[in-house]
């Protein structure tokens, strides 16, 4: 017993170690990191937090949810056009845009809630079609076709560079919280029930149609509050930012990553972003890379990165016992 | 143990297409624990689907504790009370056996209160949380509480989806085939506790099961189905020398057993 509670408080120890040196680090990266290091680092958050989004419709809630770069052209368009045109500050144009995606995400998700498979994935691909159509034509938000140049930000006293990372740490402290005080709770086991056994829901008091509306709108919000800071970093928005590149480059965040986990999204981030810088003189070769890792990760790592841990847990209880699983989502 | 009519369900039917399967059902439950059986394609879990709101019937009517159930959603049927489980468990592989359980009260709660008591805390999570693991405590099933539902042998899982029935503390419960890929051992960790849970809280169960012997000692009352309609009802033996029941079921399989 007493061996137990020191463990414990052991364990305690340090994790506000790692806390306390995870805030040390947030807080100095910004002097220790050159510009485009830091600008870099800013790119590995903000893609870290947007991958939150996904998680939760396709990993938590296994939805087929392919809009999600277009989500976060809504969060760069519309925050930018709040901010520089109709002066609301810009905090409040980024939940505002944020807001509007919900809402935009549950108009998709109220019919997606009734397709499943191929017919939800071509459905919500053909809805970021749409979005990324409306980019082009509401020219007086987005700039049209040639583009928006983004308003860019600044905190007092710093520049740049270290605003975007102060706001995208803050923002990916509170989602990623937010995330995992939902997916731990109530509500995420109700989601994953939807994913695991939509059949049994209806007699668990749980209606799978609003749980899915509702995870469409919260990917959808989350996606905006990223791509709001996404467009910061930017400096420029075109509609094409927003086409299948983009969400290509998100669906490897979160499948190599481990989509079921909310690390996963970040351990994702973290890779996307630097094989984007290492395989940046390979021109389109560098989709194809993304595409082929995209394909290897579902195939020979379906629980992704994240999922090495368990396995490698797995190996080294020998005497684990073979049992009948239950279905697991993809 | 009698308790009073919790279940109606009179002049039922249901068709698919051109197909029959359930012609004019009428079932009560005044018994605690009442048995359903027939063999395959009788329409036993058809008459489970129309009671729990998933399939509509054509004709007939639906009672649960004096309240027409006929057209109610899932859901509502949830809310009056009713809690069922499946052939094959309906259980969430990747998060732990009381996470399981607990969504059976989970479900319960409105999708505002869900996500209140995600971001603002509540007291509520930690009551919930000893309930289910009181539950599980029940059917032997605290050493196991904390591990993934998936690791689970099939048998416990279907214990466990009993318990996530159980723990919204139904009116009238439905198992279907719960014993069905059980050892004896298993199913004596299911059949014990499930009657002292129903002695305790007076909970009217309904039985789908090929297990007679399980029949036999659980229930009071039986009804057998055979294409869709009920052929014989009455006690366990009554039902067992039923003429029809021995020719359209039992076959000559009946004179060995008993």
């Amino acid at each position: 017993m007493a061996g137990s509670r020191i463990n414990i408080s052991a364990g305690l120890a340090v994790r506000i170690a790692f806390g306390l040196a995870s805030i040390a680090l947030a807080f100095l990266l910004p002097s220790l990191l050159n510009p485009y290091r830091l600008f870099l680092a800013t790119l590995i958050v903000v893609f870290a937090t947007a991958g939150v989004g996904l998680v939760i419709i396709m990993g938590w809630t296994g939805q087929i949810a392919l809009a999600h770069a277009a989500f976060m052209g809504i969060g760069a368009y519309m925050t930018n056009w709040l901010f520089s045109d109709v002066g609301i500050p810009w905090v409040f144009s980024l939940v505002l845009s944020g807001l509007f995606a919900a809402v935009v995400g549950a108009l998709i998700g109220y019919p997606a809630a009734r397709l499943r498979g191929f017919y939800l994935a071509i459905a919500t691909l053909a809805f970021a079609e749409l979005i990324t159509r409306m980019f082009v034509e509401i020219d007086t938000v987005t700039g049209g076709i040639s583009g928006a140049s983004i308003e860019i930000i600044q905190l007092f006293g710093l520049d740049s560079d270290q605003s975007h990372w102060y706001i995208a740490v803050i923002l990916a402290i509170a989602v990623f919280w937010g995330a995992h005080r939902l997916g731990t709770t109530a509500f995420g086991r109700c989601l994953r029930m939807v994913r695991d056994a939509e059949i049994a829901t209806g007699s668990l008091g749980i209606n799978a149609t609003n749980y899915k509306l509702f995870a469409f709108a919260i990917s959808g919000f989350i996606a905006a509050l990223a791509g709001g800071l996404f467009g910061q970093l930017l400096t420029f928005a075109t509609p094409d930012t927003f086409r299948t590149t983009l969400l290509i480059q998100f669906l490897v965040v979160v499948f190599i990553g481990g989509v079921t986990q909310l690390t996963g999204a970040a351990v994702g981030a973290v890779f996307v972003i630097t094989s984007r810088e290492l395989l940046q003189d390979v021109g389109d070769w560098q989709r194809f890379a993304f595409g082929l890792s995209l394909v290897l990760a579902v195939r020979f790592l379906p629980g992704g990165i994240t999922s090495l841990v368990g396995l490698l847990k797995g190996l080294r209880r020998t005497d684990a016992h073979e049992a009948p699983t239950v279905a697991r989502a993809q | 143990m009698t308790v009073p009519t919790s279940l109606s369900v009179a002049d039922v039917q249901v068709s698919f297409g051109g197909n029959h399967v359930l012609k004019g059902v009428n079932l009560t439950c005044e018994h605690s624990f009442t048995g359903l059986i027939g063999p395959n394609g009788a329409g036993k879990t058809t008459l489970f689907n129309v009671i729990s709101g998933y399939v509509a019937p054509s004709s007939g009517s639906v009672h649960i504790a004096g309240r027409d159930a006929t057209a109610a959603s899932q859901t509502a049927v949830a809310a009056m009370g009713v809690g069922r489980t499946f052939q094959t468990p309906k259980l969430i592989g990747d998060i732990s056996v009381l996470d399981n359980v607990l969504i059976g009260i989970n479900g319960q709660a409105t999708l505002f209160n869900q996500v209140r008591e995600a971001l603002f805390f509540s007291r509520s999570a930690g009551i919930n949380r000893a309930r289910a693991r009181d539950v599980l405590a029940q059917f032997s099933l605290s050493d196991v509480a904390d591990v993934e539902a998936a690791s689970l042998p099939l048998g416990s899982q279907k214990i466990v989806e009993v318990c996530r029935a159980l723990v919204a503390d139904p009116t009238l419960l439905f198992l279907d085939e719960p014993a069905a890929g059980l050892g004896r051992d298993d199913v004596e960790h299911l059949v014990t506790p499930l009657r002292a849970w129903v002695e305790k809280h007076g909970t009217s169960v309904v039985i789908i099961e090929h297990d007679l012997e399980l029949v036999t000692n659980l229930c009071e009352d039986v009804a057998v189905l055979h294409l869709g309609t009920i052929i014989a009802r009455g006690t366990p033996t009554e039902c067992m020398s039923h003429p029809q029941v021995i020719e359209a079921y039992l076959g000559v399989g009946v004179a060995k057993d008993t």
